[in-house]
């Protein structure tokens, strides 16, 4: 059994193209503006026009003229030549202080952060200490131990920022010490001192490199600072900082003195951030730590548009159905711009007190699914076409309040991960508060007893206590069974839940199951149970939709699902579960992968992976049947075994 | 609560410990003898024994700061080498100042910096966006002392709305304090605001990432409230911790500007004292700013302890 | 298969401080009570729990990276608690593990072949084309091939990952892998693709597993034995068979009464038995009686104050549960597990 070589582009976060070019053309500015400067500052005995020394008193004090292309300062000399000289002196500044600081602070922050320990304890209160003294102030008395002057200035400096590359250094290693593969590399039986040089290190050169730029443009400042108030760089030298100094003093005379230096000071350090600005950016995609699905951010925009071919079909649709999807598609935007379906053609319905599963593996389209229906697919993604009826309205033709009105009211969700679906600064109870006072109008008092209510309902003892829970403090299941509570709170008619029993132990999940099937006797609602896993969907479902890549591939009542798959795909994954089968390895596989979107064929698109594929398979295939419903031609040719 | 605060108290005994043993040490590796600069050229060997003994020299090192910790927590910090004045009293005379300029300062970073930072993350990549981040990054470009002279001369000097130089008390007259003051924090502010306003982008941005989030937006809660109520609360956890080291850094950034604007506050004390190697004064100094850091810290804490209950100790 | 096993735990015991004031000081937290497990030469234990059990932890301290408060722990000939610091090489090679996560086992600043390559580069002396030519070698065990070795993990997916840390695992030919849920962030159409994978391997060289997973059923289809832990404790033991098929242990019971059937029939009938009771607390650990006792629905008073012992079960393997005391008293209550445990 061979596997074909599947190679995965690293999902980059998804730019519009226009940006990509604007963050080429800052680097290309900020590189040119810093080249500039290192050139000015070799070059500046060649370049400037005058001595930077060369006193001249008849002249002093001139505004820009052609002698002086930015004037002279009080006591004659070339401004324009002065501020040449100053990029040197700025160079060597930004130099040593930014290399003292590496060198004291990286080894010393990566030691303490590997051993841990009495070391650390007694290195990290020692930079506590010296953290809380303002950096000038250091810097003053660190000066005045060594002397005014460039270099003892900027070892001054040099001690000053080391501190952050110390808590950087150390940082980073805590953080990659937890890694799994640090673990590994344990295992493995790498020294110490392997692991951190061969493991650690390399991951630590991306935010160094961003610190070493930030750094930078703080040392400018810095010295810019103190040379002002003539503890750094001595007079008669010429450095931006002194060179505001002086006209700071003849403000009024000529305030066009303090222009030249301080441009030139708030040229390169923008420069030089905003380098540090794209180096973060690139490096972050570059280093992709692993091919994670997103979350895109929730946007807080207007309802999508209008679908433009919202047809309502002619036959009437039946009393009791609370939900009815028709031909939903949704589309997300890639990196080149354009956009790409991964849902396509989605029909669906649910009745009231009816249980619909909707079945599928990673990268099938369910969890979308239900966040277009809320209208809270992020940003990035768009429902584009067909319509999503709940109770007889459009929620796609709904303004943005009114939305905000169904949600919570007519539909609620329940996530995958209770500790992270429950906002952790707050008491579940008071989440729960929250939600019935602003939607249902009802005071704090009555409120809150209708929430203690509900808590207990869900079957969580001593429900008052637990109320003034935070979430991190209760366990897994009892968070989910707080966020069911919440999302029912309102009685909505029609309930989503996604995966919410994925991240719960087994038998912790089975309480919940029976949680939702007894609320649903008393509630009524109709339930949308989303879940990769079939059995769970057995347990709970009523009728059973499968997805694979991104359309619905077969849907039938829940028992002739299981006793009579139609569909391959249904087929091979029932087989591949677990306690299908009762035999030894090798097990039953699918063979190949799930196709991204993007790369979808015309036709089937799991036909790459059947048994049963032939020609008819490469034309598009339309879901066919009413109560039954399958998208495959050879659907009814052969016989399928039962699984028992 | 109450137990945050006794930990966080706690916690300060070895950082106070290390901060003294640090000043006391550092400034004792000042070069010059301070016994030297007092007596001058003409002095007598009795008479540098003499002031020696006085100004307590003569004792080894343990001694002399146990003897100084000893009167610094009872808030006198010795006396001038120079001018005789007594430290405390020169630095408190001062401190109000000093202390005006930051909180001010601080305020403004804090309006908006948030404001900003908010308004950024909402929209990202619209123009406010664009807007607020070219900002932010010019801002961080821009010295402090730069940006003041370039307000005295535009404010002060050419439109006269504000004074150009010098402070008026609070006690005085508000309105007058609040003119003489809004120019220096103006200038010193506006660098703190920016990286106010990253930090607080960036925060924002990661929790309307969360699933909480999505799902207070799920229960139809209005979008109002899911910003400020939910997302607010924990963005500003991270920025908290912020905070605390930027006021650190206005307070230094206070000690530059005050020589902009000729405020005659703890910045010009320091200066002076390191050029006169005036030890006590600058022990002085160091200690009471590192009070006020610490009294901030504190505070800051404890709003982080509010805002994060999984900080809290249970 | 001689009889020595090739790794003996006995009485092991794992235990956590948790943080406090000042770093100082703090509650403990007992991971793992008294564990008792051995594994012989090629042979695969099964070690079954949900979170909190403890699993894990003797995952890790068989692999060293947390110490045991307690117990021993006997790796061939080798005591490997008494080693202070670090495993001698010539055990380290031999043990080797695969984690559960595939997004971050691997280092993503490495490369395939580094990676694959690293035991070889702790443990041999090998020259770089030969470090490189087994590189190849072990690919092709877990079906991937040599162009992948210059790529980064970042570029395959979750199912290649995990491959790639079983080709690492192999690289020093181990006698023992520890397999930390392996397959539990994999759909299940790759996680047999990894079983059957681990399953070939395993009859080619002769490894031993210690696979942790909380699926019962699929630890079934590959363990020779399974041990299932609860609260720390290691509560039932036996033959794979045995243990799915006839468990001894209420607690593996409601493990197996859990996971939903795929017949919705039968599926309906299992809810409709069930009891529905209140809900439980989280379990809690405590000091004295029977880790279950608060969850168990044929607790007795004995098991309120008594930590059962391990008592010998039909079919083979133990249990640690007073149903199976062999004294008359309880002889009524094992008949009545019977029943109960009667699908």
């Amino acid at each position: 059994m061979s596997i074909e070589p599947d190679t995965l582009s690293p999902a980059m976060p998804r730019r519009a193209r226009w940006r990509l070019s604007g963050a080429q053309i800052i680097t290309g500015i900020a590189a040119s503006v810093l080249l500039m400067l290192a050139f000015l500052a070799v070059f500046a005995d060649w370049i400037a026009p005058y001595d930077p020394l060369r006193q001249s008193l008849m002249e002093a004090l001139q505004w820009p003229s052609t002698a002086h292309w930015l004037g002279t300062d009080d006591l004659g000399r070339d401004v324009l030549s002065r501020l040449i000289y100053g990029c040197r002196i700025a160079a060597i500044a930004a130099a040593e202080a930014t290399s003292i600081a590496v060198l004291l602070g990286v080894p010393i922050g990566l030691f303490i952060g590997y051993r841990g320990g009495l070391w650390d304890w007694i290195v990290m209160r020692i930079v506590e200490a010296v953290v809380s003294i303002p950096g000038i102030m250091v810097a003053i008395v660190i000066i005045a131990i060594l002397g005014a002057g460039l270099h003892r200035a900027m070892i001054a400096l040099g001690i000053l920022f080391s501190t952050s590359f110390l808590r950087l250094a150390r940082g980073v290693v805590l953080a990659e010490r937890e890694e799994v593969y640090v673990r590994s590399a344990r295992v493995v039986g790498a020294s110490d001192n392997r692991i951190l040089l061969r493991h650690i290190l390399p991951n630590i050169a991306p935010p160094l490199i961003v610190q070493v730029t930030l750094t930078v443009g703080a040392v400018l400042l810095a010295e810019a600072g103190l040379s002002f108030i003539g503890l750094g760089v001595q007079p008669p030298q010429a450095s931006w900082g002194t060179m505001l100094n002086t006209a700071a003093a003849f403000m009024d005379f000529n305030w066009f003195l303090s222009v030249p230096p301080g441009i030139a000071i708030i040229l390169t350090v923008l420069s030089v951030n905003l380098l540090g600005d794209v180096l973060r950016d690139s490096i972050g995609r570059g280093i992709a730590v692993g091919v994670r699905p997103e979350t895109p951010a929730v946007r807080f925009e207007a309802a999508a548009s209008p679908s433009s071919e919202a047809g309502l079909t002619s036959s009437p649709r039946p009393a009791d159905e609370i939900l009815w999807v028709e031909s939903l598609q949704v589309m997300v935007s890639a990196r080149d711009g354009g956009e790409i379906p991964v849902i396509t053609d989605l029909s669906l319905s649910i009745a009231k007190g009816e249980t619909l599963g909707l079945v599928g593996e990673s990268g099938s389209g369910k969890t979308l699914t239900g966040l277009s229906i809320l209208g809270l697919l992020g940003a990035g993604a768009r429902t584009t076409h067909g319509s999503i009826l709940l109770n007889g309205r459009d929620l796609r033709t709904l303004p943005r309040k009114q939305i905000e009105q169904v949600r919570g009211n007519e539909v609620a969700m329940v996530f995958q991960d209770p500790t992270t679906s429950l906002n952790p600064a707050f008491t579940v109870g008071s989440q729960i508060v929250e939600v019935l006072r602003s939607k249902q109008g009802l005071t704090q008092k009555q409120a809150w007893n209708h929430a203690v209510e509900l808590i207990d309902r869900v079957g969580i003892p001593r429900p008052e206590e637990r109320a003034r829970a935070y979430p991190h403090e209760l366990s897994g299941g009892m968070a989910q069974r707080i966020a069911i509570a919440r999302a029912l709170s309102c009685n909505p008619s029609l309930l989503i839940a996604d995966e919410p029993t994925t991240a719960l132990d087994v038998t912790v999940q089975q309480e919940i199951l029976d949680l939702f099937r007894d609320l649903q006797d008393e509630f009524g609602m109709a339930i949308l149970f989303v879940t990769h896993d079939l059995a769970v969907a057995a347990d709970i479902c009523d009728r059973i939709g499968v997805m694979y890549a991104g359309e619905l591939v077969e849907m039938a009542d829940v028992d002739p699902l299981f006793a009579d798959p139609r569909h391959p795909y249904t087929r091979g994954l029932l087989s591949a579960m677990p306690h299908a089968s009762d035999r030894n390895p090798p097990l039953p596989t699918i063979r190949g992968n799930v196709p991204r979107p993007g790369t979808w064929p015309l036709g089937c698109r799991f036909s790459n992976r059947c048994d049963f594929k032939s020609a008819a398979c490469d034309a598009r295939i339309p879901l066919v049947g009413t109560g039954r419903q399958v998208r495959c031609v050879r659907a009814g040719e052969f016989d399928m075994e039962a699984v028992s | 609560m109450l137990k945050l605060i006794v930990q966080r108290l706690l916690a300060l005994v070895p950082l106070l410990f290390i901060v003294s043993v640090l000043t006391f040490s550092f400034t004792s590796l000042l070069p010059s003898d301070p016994v030297d600069l007092i007596i001058g050229d003409t002095g007598t060997q009795d008479q540098y024994e003499m002031v020696r003994e006085r100004l307590g020299l003569n004792q080894p090192v343990h001694l002399r700061y146990l003897q100084w910790l000893g009167r610094a927590v009872q808030g006198d910090l010795g006396t001038s080498f120079f001018n005789s004045v007594s430290v405390m009293g020169a630095v408190m005379q001062r401190l109000p100042v000093t202390l005006s300029l930051t909180a001010i300062s601080a305020l403004i970073a804090i309006v908006i910096g948030v404001a900003a930072g908010v308004a950024a993350a909402l929209r990202p990549r619209s123009w406010v966006d664009r807007f607020a981040t070219i900002g932010a990054t010019f801002g961080q470009a821009v010295p402090n002392f730069w940006f003041g002279l370039i307000l005295v001369a535009t404010f002060a000097v050419n439109l006269r709305w504000f004074p150009a130089t010098g402070f008026t008390p609070l006690t005085e007259s508000p309105s007058e304090w609040l003119r003489s003051v809004i120019l220096p924090s103006l200038a010193l502010g506006t660098s703190s605001s920016a990286a106010i306003a990253r930090q607080v982008r960036s925060a924002m941005v990661g929790v309307l990432q969360q699933d909480y989030i999505r799902a207070a937006r799920a229960q139809g809660l209005s979008a109002r409230r899911v910003i400020f109520r939910h997302a607010l609360t924990n963005a500003m956890v991270p920025v908290v911790a912020v905070l605390s080291f930027q006021i650190t850094v206005l307070l230094g950034g206070a000690l530059i500007v005050e020589q902009v604007f000729a405020i005659n506050g703890l910045g010009t004390l320091a200066i002076a004292a390191v050029r006169q190697q005036d030890i006590p004064m600058l022990q002085g100094l160091v200690l009471v700013m590192v009070g006020l850091v610490v009294t901030v810290q504190l505070a800051t804490d404890v709003i982080y302890g509010l805002l994060n209950p999984k900080a809290r100790p249970s | 298969m001689t009889d020595k096993p090739l790794l003996k735990i006995t009485d092991l015991e794992v235990t956590y401080w948790g943080r406090s004031l000042l770093g100082l000081g703090g509650k403990p937290f007992h991971a793992v009570k008294g564990a008792n497990l051995s594994i012989r030469a090629g042979e695969t234990l099964g070690l079954v729990g949900e979170s909190g059990s403890g699993k894990s932890s003797i995952a890790n301290t068989v692999l060293g990276l947390v110490p045991a408060s307690s117990g021993s722990i006997r790796f061939d000939d080798t005591e490997l608690t008494s080693v202070k610091t670090r495993y001698p090489p010539a055990v380290r090679s031999q043990i080797q593990a695969v984690f559960q996560d595939p997004f971050s086992s691997l280092n993503p600043s490495m490369t395939v072949e580094d990676i694959v390559t690293e035991p070889l580069r702790v443990h041999t002396g090998m020259n770089r084309a030969e470090r490189r030519a087994r590189a190849v070698e072990l690919l092709k065990l877990v079906s991937l091939s040599e162009e992948h070795l210059g790529r980064h993990p970042h570029q395959f997916s979750g199912g290649q990952r995990q491959r790639i840390a079983i080709a690492s695992a192999l690289a020093l030919e181990p006698k023992l892998i520890v397999l930390d849920e392996p397959v539990s962030a994999l759909d299940v159409s790759t996680q047999n693709q990894i079983i059957n994978l681990l399953y070939e391997r395993r009859a080619e060289f002769g490894i031993a597993y210690l696979m942790i997973a909380h699926d019962l059923a699929l630890v079934h289809h590959i363990s020779d034995r399974i041990a299932v832990m609860y609260l720390g404790h290691i509560v039932e033991e036996g033959p794979s068979d045995r243990v799915y098929k006839a468990p001894a242990h209420p607690y593996t019971k409601a493990l197996l009464d859990a996971v939903p059937l795929l017949d919705p029939a039968a599926q309906r009938q299992r809810r409709a038995a069930r009891k529905s009771a209140a809900v439980l607390e989280a379990p809690r650990v405590s000091a004295t009686g029977c880790p279950y006792r608060n969850r168990c629905p044929l607790v007795m008073a004995r098991c309120q104050t008594e930590m059962p012992p391990a008592y010998t079960v039909d079919g083979g393997g133990m249990a640690s549960c007073f149903l199976h005391a062999t004294d008359a008293g309880t002889a009524s209550e094992g008949a009545r597990f019977k029943e109960h445990a009667a699908p």
